[in-house]
């Protein structure tokens, strides 16, 4: 069974009399370790798509199963806990906490989880360097590069070792220099650690760096090219 | 919760101004709402006690100048049932209308003094006092306000007294008074005061009832040189400040006014920081952060803002109202402001009650905030 089954999923927006139906009857299945990148037309669903998926939004129809569990049919509170432990999202304008430095940003999303002290600060060590921001752990996020706050960004999505992580054009703030150095460091995280990745992107380059390409059309989910099988790592998730 | 102080302590230090702000609006209101408890508190104290004694005045009359009562009066009323001892007593007064800078001269038997009021000597002795007929002892409070020491002469009007002692008492009224010789008080001002007391202090014993006795005693001297009026003590004080009462009645809304200012203040604050953070706090429930960790969250700075103004406000009321010896009075009674224990309870927990109201509807509108919405005010 697929890690992430969208079953059927449907989204409208009312706008006055009008109604806004980005995704009509989506279909999508994802399974453990793949790297997926989503691409359409700006206004075609895509955030939707994905803020259905994490679990910050609702269906209008349908189901959506992750590892088992059906979230549409969790309580807003239920839902919570689910994407404290399961959802990694990296914002596209990273979205940083200002007040928090960049170890308390990362160490944000541990707070929720029942963990000591200690425990904390070897995950967020690890995300760290993961990252390699090991030397900017005390600046605040004002103190920091565009790409420098985009990588505390990944590193706050990964330091729950999360189901899956969905990411809403990461790279769309930045040069493309700094892009490619985010896109191989997303990269080295489905490769090395297996992380389950969602990434939502204008970028055509940007896309193929992802194993499997989707597009979305319509309300609906098209496979672009061949679906390439990608390396699996089930230990390290 | 104790997790994420450092991030809610850092919130408000981020816009310490308007912290700053809303912490010293929040001091100034509390501290005026103690300063009104206070009153209140001292007030009740003043009118409610001493139920076992009653003050039998002339009848009709309100202002002590005016009250003449013959001394001897203490012999009849002391042979009445129920009556444990009676102490006459003359008082002179600086003022007899409002005032904050009251001097109230009690001029009573010297013997007496130390069986009816509880009397620590803190300076001079009782010797001195006795042995003296110009001698009188000062409560602490009229003293450091005056500047008085023992040894001083101390002269209000055509009272000048020589001070043997300052006293402290469990009654802080009592420290606005000077204690004297009875008939030093009645001869000094030229007066033919000899004879005649402004009013009867009666003791009763413990199983009598006050006004049955009180009744009783006007019963008995209707007849007799001058009618009188004879309440408990606490009434008669209640009387006394008839006119301060209102006054002081009124402060009630004073104290209400204040605690809804504090509300309001608070409550516009933590809205407008909640509608600055509306997209920060959307993307900690994208974390994972629940609806009602956020509103706990929202709670807390607004609970905090308001218990850090509050305590700032309780010691600067404690401060002024122990330090400054504030008191008012009138018709020769006077209120002592004076902090307590009580005050400062109930100051605390009132503060902590304002910032839970003033914080409900900022932080369920933080909370039920819809995430994705929100998300679009970020970044
Ligand atoms: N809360 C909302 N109310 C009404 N319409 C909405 C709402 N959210 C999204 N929409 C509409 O749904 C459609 C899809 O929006 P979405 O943000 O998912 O597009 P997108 O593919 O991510 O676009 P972009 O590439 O520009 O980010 C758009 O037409 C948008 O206007
Ligand atoms: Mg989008």
């Amino acid at each position: 069974m697929s890690l992430i089954h969208v079953d059927r999923v449907s989204k409208q927006f009312r706008k006055g009399s009008e109604t806004i139906t980005p995704l009509s009857e989506a279909e999508l299945q994802i399974d453990r370790g793949e790297f997926v990148s989503l691409m359409g037309a700006s206004g075609t669903g895509k955030s939707t798509l994905l803020n259905l998926i994490a679990g910050i939004d609702k269906p209008t129809g349908g189901r959506i199963v992750v590892d088992g569990t059906d979230i549409t049919q969790l309580s807003r509170t239920k839902l919570a806990a689910w994407r404290a432990r399961n959802i990694g999202y990296i914002f596209q304008t990273h979205n940083l906490i200002p007040v928090l430095t960049a170890y308390e940003n990362i160490e944000l999303p541990l707070l929720l989880l029942p963990m000591n002290r200690s425990e904390r600060q070897r995950r967020v060590e690890i995300a760290m360097t993961a990252v390699d921001l090991v030397d900017r752990a005390n600046h605040y996020p004002r103190q920091l590069s565009g790409g420098q706050e985009q990588r505390v960004g990944i590193a706050r999505a990964i330091v729950t070792d999360p189901t899956v992580v969905v990411a809403d054009e990461p790279t769309g703030d930045l040069d493309t220099e700094t892009s490619s150095q985010i896109l191989d460091l997303l990269q080295r995280l489905n490769t090395e650690l297996g992380t389950t990745l969602l990434m939502v992107t204008h970028d055509s380059d940007a896309a193929a760096i992802a194993g499997r390409q989707l597009r979305l059309d319509h309300g609906q989910l098209v496979e672009q090219g061949e679906r390439v099988s990608v390396a699996v790592h089930p230990e390290a998730s | 919760m104790f997790k994420f102080a450092p991030y809610l302590l850092k919130t408000l230090w981020r816009h310490r101004t308007r912290t700053l702000l809303t912490v010293s609006g929040s001091a100034v209101a509390l501290f005026v709402f103690c300063f009104v408890l206070t009153v209140q508190q001292g007030l009740e104290q003043l009118t409610k006690q001493d139920d076992s004694v009653l003050v039998v005045f002339q009848a009709n009359k309100f202002c002590p100048a005016t009250s003449h009562l013959p001394q001897d009066y203490d012999r009849i009323i002391g042979e009445m049932q129920g009556v444990r001892d009676v102490v006459p007593i003359q008082v002179f007064t600086n003022n007899c209308r409002a005032s904050l800078d009251v001097v109230v001269f009690y001029g009573t038997l010297a013997d007496k003094i130390r069986q009816v009021r509880d009397f620590t000597l803190v300076g001079g002795s009782w010797s001195a006092f006795e042995g003296h007929q110009d001698a009188a002892i000062v409560g602490q409070t009229l003293a450091s306000r005056r500047g008085i020491q023992v040894g001083d002469k101390f002269s209000v009007g055509d009272v000048t007294v020589a001070v043997a002692g300052i006293f402290t008492s469990e009654n802080r009224a009592e420290e606005d008074y000077v204690y004297c010789h009875l008939d030093f008080l009645q001869r000094t001002r030229g007066l033919d005061l000899v004879g005649t007391v402004t009013q009867q202090e009666v003791w009763l014993d413990e199983s009598a009832d006050p006004e049955q006795v009180a009744a009783a005693i006007d019963a008995k001297l209707k007849s007799g040189q001058i009618e009188t009026d004879t309440r408990t003590k606490g009434a008669f004080q209640a009387s006394s400040l008839a006119d301060l009462i209102h006054l002081i009645d009124l402060s009630h809304y004073l104290g209400w006014a204040c605690l809804f200012l504090m509300a309001v203040l608070l409550g516009t604050t933590t809205i407008m920081t909640v509608e600055d953070r509306i997209g920060e706090h959307a993307v900690l429930q994208t974390l994972g952060f629940s609806t009602l960790r956020v509103f706990r969250l929202v709670m807390s700075e607004t609970v905090l803002l308001s218990v850090i103004g509050g305590c700032v406000g309780i010691a600067m009321a404690a401060l002024v109202l122990s330090q400054a010896g504030i008191s008012v009075g009138a018709e020769a009674v006077t209120i002592a402001f004076e902090p307590s224990w009580n005050m400062v309870v109930t100051a605390a927990v009132t503060s902590v009650v304002i910032g839970l109201i003033a914080g409900i509807a900022p932080a369920a509108h933080a909370a039920r905030a819809d995430i994705v919405t929100a998300l679009r005010f970020s970044g």
